[in-house]
């Protein structure tokens, strides 16, 4: 049957690639939800098969027979599959494996469900909760573990690696540790609870050199194979009789709080000169769900026990128990103050208070010796046990603490992102490397040039000639050979334009991705030097001759004819002269002024006219060759940073998600 | 008995220990050497030197050098140990009235408090020992708690509680410390230095927690300086006295400490009834012991000799260590230097490489040259290049910055707070490169003009003009090579070779002149740290001055 569903929920992934328009189902990664609702799901999607590749058969069950034909079309047809599918497929490999393992995980899950009777309905939602941020965080680790180094993800690695260990087995039983310093009695709690000496107790310090269990309910086996308690080590309280596990009414003398489903663990010290007991410790406190910190009057401040451990474990307050022990020691109201003072100090640890309600740590005073407060503690714990919540709460503050820990590889407090600006000022150092500016400034200069040169008065045209015919060297580098430059480009501009855009997109960022993003600039960069020549080549030079605006013809034409004015005139006084003609003075000298003053001013006009379309000559000219350089750098650099953006920004939402 | 004590108390000839005064010119020679020592740079050994280095100095000025200045002054016996080991009221207990506050919360004692005899109290009023410490008198209620004097005076300062009491014998002085592990760290450090000023260190532990690893690893460091050592092992219940008490007699041989005096106090209602005393006869081997390295000179000198002399011997090898620690940071600060200086050498050589191939001559002064002289004036064109030149360096320079950050996150040590700090002003190094690069256009119009000036050929050709192709001529490489041409034409070939010449010598100038510039911006945070090689060849010879006069 779970080879059947785990065949099933691949082709449902499948079928969906195939079908993109299946947006409805697209929460492919709610497996929760998915759990649910397998049975119907499967109908639906086999109707829409139906539907979508035609008759292929009427009955769900030819249906299911075809998936895996189905899945092998879609891996050997489209190999490669369009861009975003490769992309991926690129970076979803620890998706792909992910769902394999929550599909083995669901399924103990869903088993586990239907042996539990149905009393935690709020729970169920909390497991939800729960089962979310564990995929988010296993997400997010997939999702860095390219750009993030191994180290820093191996604590995230490791809660997801516990925490589906621990789902994987009973969630009927709490696995409680007793730990505390050296003497202050652990043992003697151990074998309170227990109501047997099974733990060595003693003067000898250290006394517990090994870790005891004690499970109160059967089961329990593969929670101390996890611990790696030996079998030797492994012991039943009293009360419990062999072969009827978990029975009320067969408890002995504590039938008031049968501690069902309890596993607890003595440790052995964690202070004492020997490193290997603490070693052990640190070892067996990071796999069970709750602790019991025993402490005494003479040792409740130590430094070793607070700063080692119960401020690192803070965040565990709700799994966390604090006892006080051999307060039989203590004279009087001593006792109270003493318990006072440990509670302002487990306060300063940052440690949560469940008092007046509250979800927090439970600190109690009772004395093993004597059997004082034993009671309270075993009712503590038995509704403790009871809500069988402990696992989870465990595991959602690993999650907890493992957030906390990446937050500097995630978070970050200031906006970030590529402004508008930055992409804009990045254009503008690319244009200046590929000369743009210039570039239409010359083209401007040479189409007013050349509109001069066309409308200018012939005399003046005639000078200029002359002009350069008797200086010839000042002009020579008009001959200049333009041959094809190679590095036409400013290397150094774009380069430095590739940094700035660079530091502008990872400003803000965690290290790592900051990194990421200039990286991802840099690669960009690699070809845009060459990139930029070739386009200076195309998109710098115009095409051909200069274009001729329309009016041109008329202006050269106008000077033209007030050269013949002069001409004319010029002619006609001379004929008056030389007495050809008849003496008119008005006409002819009217005539040579007009051409005199209005071949000056036709070519004056002519400038003016000029200057607008030459403007935009040269605009249009730098306005290409920047475009140009603006897409160029658009596909290089821009889109792979924004790429890289995009992906820390997809990050960072699955980080918000694994914070809960 | 009290005039017999006084006579021993100020005689000086018992002391055994010999003390001349170039021991005491070398040692305090030796601690001017150990407090110059730094130790910036964040390498691995960096905070362990750190608290040798502030150890080391503990032991000389509150220890060795007032011993051994006054081999008379009373003897000081360190009461220390965990918490809730009883230190208090063992000092209680020892003095015969509540000196010390003893209760059952923890950390009990905040402030130690120092017991003489009242006439010993001069010695411990005034700075001599422990001189960082604030002496404070609090005068006891009626109920006899102290009324809660401060760990810490306002400014941070530690106070030092002193009291007399005329029942402790003369040039006996206890000292009650802080938890050896207290919950507040400053109680722990201030724990450690009372400890290395004492003459006599009193452990205290308990029958629970005899086997706590924090004080045996400060009775391991306390065997390793041969200090004068006592245990005491406290809150025994008596139906276990002889079983704890053999364990305990067997953890300290095994570490080597068997020869150590061990005392027993049992566990009495007193020991945990909020700080009642304990009755004489629980403490009165111990006092017995103390009052005997008193009174007898022998037991005195040997206490004081060995103590002294084992401070004296340690220094033989955590001087050298010190002294390690201080050539790794000048290592590690020469490292740092040699990163820079090897990136800016290459940043220099590629931006020669690039005016070779004539780099600066691309884009808009590329362009701006193509279009000379038709269409582009000299002014324009000299522009083009002088911002080209400008963009070039800056670009190098960030370059260099940008590789130099790698290196040095890298390196352990360039996390060091004054290295990240600096000032990366892109800004500024923009300004700086744009003056260096102005400056030099300048001189190289006046290089023009001189040259124009001493041409008289008519008409003179255009100083901007020549200006404009020398620059081109010397940062356009092999592709300006008809500028160089030009030139020639204009003022003549050896005019313009000579141009050329000086140009390209100002060129360079102002090329190193930056690059170095901004290199020593570079290095100036880990200037300012001051690492140099000297303080560990300093070390070591005051060190070998201290062996001889040994």
């Amino acid at each position: 049957m779970t080879a059947v569903t785990a065949v099933t929920d691949h082709t449902d992934h499948t079928d969906r690639i195939d079908h993109a328009d299946h947006a409805d189902h697209a929460d492919r990664i709610d497996l929760a939800e998915q759990a649910e609702q397998i049975g119907q799901a499967d109908q639906a999607e086999g109707a829409d098969r139906a539907e979508c590749c035609g008759p292929s058969g009427p009955s769900g069950r030819t249906d299911r027979a075809e998936p895996p034909r189905h899945v092998k079309r879609v891996d050997a047809g489209e190999p490669e599959g369009s861009g975003a599918e490769s992309a991926a497929g690129a970076w979803d490999d620890g998706l792909i494996a992910r769902r394999v393992s929550d599909t083995g995980v669901f399924d103990v899950e869903a088993a586990v469900d239907t042996h539990v009777p149905n009393d935690v309905g709020a729970a169920h939602d909390d497991d939800a909760a729960l089962m979310t941020r564990l995929d988010a965080l296993r997400e997010l680790v997939g999702l860095s573990r390219t750009r993030v180094d191994a180290e820093t993800l191996a604590e995230a690695g490791h809660v997801l690696d516990e925490a589906a260990a621990r789902r994987r087995l009973s969630d009927r039983h709490t696995v409680v540790a007793v730990a505390g310093a050296t003497g202050s009695g652990k043992s003697t709690l151990f074998n309170a609870l227990a109501g047997v000496p099974l733990s060595e107790t003693g003067l000898r310090r250290p006394t517990t050199s090994a870790p005891i269990a004690c499970s109160w309910t059967d089961g329990a086996a593969g929670l101390l194979d996890r611990l790696g308690i030996p079998g030797r080590l492994r012991r039943r309280p009293l009360q419990v009789q062999p072969g009827q596990p978990g029975q009320p009414g067969q408890l002995g003398q504590h039938a008031d709080a049968p501690l069902k489903g309890l596993v607890l663990v003595d440790l052995p010290d964690h202070d004492s000169a020997a490193v290997e007991h603490r070693e052990q410790v640190d070892r067996i406190l990071a796999l069970v769900d709750a602790v019991i910190w025993v402490v005494d009057p003479e040792k409740y401040a130590d430094a070793m026990l607070h700063e080692r451990y119960l401020r690192p474990l803070a965040g565990h307050a709700e799994v966390t128990f604090v006892v006080l022990n051999q307060v039989d020691r203590l004279p009087g109201e001593a006792a109270d103050l003493v318990l006072d003072d440990l509670r302002r100090l487990l306060d300063e640890d940052g440690i949560a208070l469940g008092e007046h309600g509250e979800p927090g740590a439970t600190v109690l005073a009772l004395s093993a010796l004597t059997g004082e407060g034993i009671g309270e503690l075993r009712e503590s714990l038995d509704q403790f046990t009871r809500e069988q919540g402990a696992a989870s709460r465990r595991i959602a503050a690993d999650i907890d603490a493992a957030a906390l820990r990446l937050r500097p590889v995630y978070a970050t407090g200031r906006r970030s992102g590529l402004s508008e600006d930055a992409r804009e000022e990045f254009t503008d150092r690319l244009a200046d490397a590929v000369g743009a500016e210039a570039a239409g400034q010359a083209a401007e200069r040479a189409w007013r040039r050349n509109a001069n040169k066309a409308c200018g008065t012939p005399w003046l045209r005639l000078w200029r000639w002359y002009e350069a015919r008797r200086a010839p060297s000042i002009t020579f580098t008009t001959l200049k050979p333009a041959p094809a430059d190679e590095e036409a480009t400013a290397r150094q501009r774009v380069e430095h334009a590739v940094r700035v855009v660079g530091e502008r997109a990872s400003a803000g960022l965690p290290g790592p991705w900051g990194q990421a993003v200039r990286e991802a600039a840099t690669r960009g960069a690699a070809g845009l030097p060459e990139a930029l020549d070739e386009l200076a080549l195309t998109a710098g030079t115009p095409a051909g001759r200069l274009p001729r605006p329309g009016w041109w013809p008329v202006a050269v034409l106008a000077q033209v004819s007030m050269t013949l004015f002069q001409v004319v005139g010029g002619l006609w006084l001379l004929g008056q002269i030389v007495g050809v003609l008849d003496p008119n003075l008005g006409v002819p000298v009217l005539l040579m002024l007009a051409g005199i003053v209005g071949g000056p001013c036709v070519e004056w006009s002519c400038r003016m006219a000029a200057k607008g379309p030459a403007r935009r000559y040269g605009l249009e000219a730098e306005r290409r060759l920047r475009e140009a350089a603006a897409g160029c750098g658009r596909d290089r650099v821009l889109d792979p940073v924004a790429a890289e953006l995009l992906r820390y920004r997809e990050v960072r939402e699955q980080y918000v998600k694994v914070t809960g | 008995m009290l005039q017999k004590a006084a006579k021993i108390g100020h005689s000086s000839h018992v002391v055994t220990l010999d003390v001349r005064p170039q021991l005491l010119d070398a040692l305090s020679a030796l601690r001017d050497r150990v407090a110059a020592a730094r130790f910036p740079l964040p390498l691995p050994g960096a905070p362990r030197a750190r608290a040798n280095r502030v150890e080391l100095l503990a032991q000389l000025d509150d220890y060795l050098v007032p011993r051994l200045r006054d081999p008379e002054a009373p003897l000081l016996a360190v009461i220390g140990g965990s918490t809730g080991a009883g230190k208090s009221t063992l000092v209680n207990s020892l003095v015969g009235r509540r000196v010390s506050e003893a209760g059952v919360l923890r950390p009990t004692t905040r402030t130690p408090v120092l017991v003489c005899h009242p006439e010993d109290h001069t010695w411990f009023s005034r700075a001599r020992v422990l001189p960082d410490l604030t002496r404070v008198w609090v005068p006891r209620r009626p109920d006899g708690r102290d009324s809660g004097a401060p760990a810490a005076t306002e400014d941070g300062e530690h106070v030092l509680r002193v009291e007399t009491s005329g029942s402790l014998p003369r040039g006996l002085a206890l000292l009650d410390a802080p938890d050896v592990d207290s919950l507040v760290a400053r109680n722990r450090v201030l724990a450690a230095q009372l400890i290395s000023a004492a003459d006599i260190w009193i452990m205290v532990t308990t029958a629970s927690r005899y086997a706590d690893a924090v004080p045996w690893h400060l009775l391991r460091s306390a065997k390793e300086n041969d200090a004068t050592l006592v245990t005491v092992l406290d809150r025994v219940p008596h139906q276990m006295v002889a079983e704890v008490s053999r364990q305990y007699g067997a953890l300290l041989a095994k570490a080597g400490l068997g020869d150590v005096p061990r005392f027993t106090v049992p566990e009495l209602p007193e020991s945990t009834g909020g700080g009642g005393l304990l009755p004489a006869t629980a403490v009165a081997p111990l006092r017995a012991w103390l009052t005997h390295r008193v009174q007898d000179p022998t037991a005195r000198g040997t206490a004081i000799a060995r103590t002294a002399g084992g401070i004296i011997d340690s220094l033989r090898v955590r001087t050298p260590e010190l002294a390690g620690a201080v050539a790794s940071q000048y290592a590690a600060a020469l490292r740092l230097t040699a990163a820079v200086d090897e990136t800016y050498r290459r940043e220099h050589a590629r931006v020669r490489t690039r005016l070779q191939s004539g780099g600066v001559l691309a884009g808009d002064a590329l362009k701006r040259w193509r279009s000379y002289p038709l269409d582009c004036t000299p002014a324009e064109l000299l522009d083009a290049l002088t911002e080209s030149l400008g963009a070039l360096l800056l670009c190098s320079v960030t370059a260099a910055d940008e590789r130099i950050d790698e290196a040095w996150r890298r390196d352990p040590a360039g996390a060091a707070d004054g290295l990240a700090a600096r000032d990366p002003d892109l800004e500024t190094a923009e300004h700086r490169i744009g003056m260096a690069v102005r400056r030099w256009r300048r001189m190289l119009e006046e290089y023009a003009e001189e040259q124009v000036r001493a041409l008289d050929a008519t008409p003179p050709p255009d100083t901007e003009l020549v200006a404009a192709l020398l620059a081109t001529a010397l940062l356009g490489g092999n592709r300006a090579r008809s500028a160089g041409e030009s030139l020639a034409e204009r003022i003549g070939a050896q005019g313009a070779l000579r141009l050329r010449d000086r140009g390209g010598r100002l060129l360079t100038d102002y090329l190193d002149k930056v690059l170095a510039a901004e290199r020593e911006r570079r290095l100036a945070p880990l200037d300012a740290l001051d690492v140099h090689p000297e303080s560990q060849a300093e070390l070591i010879a005051a060190l070998s001055v201290l062996q001889k006069e040994r």
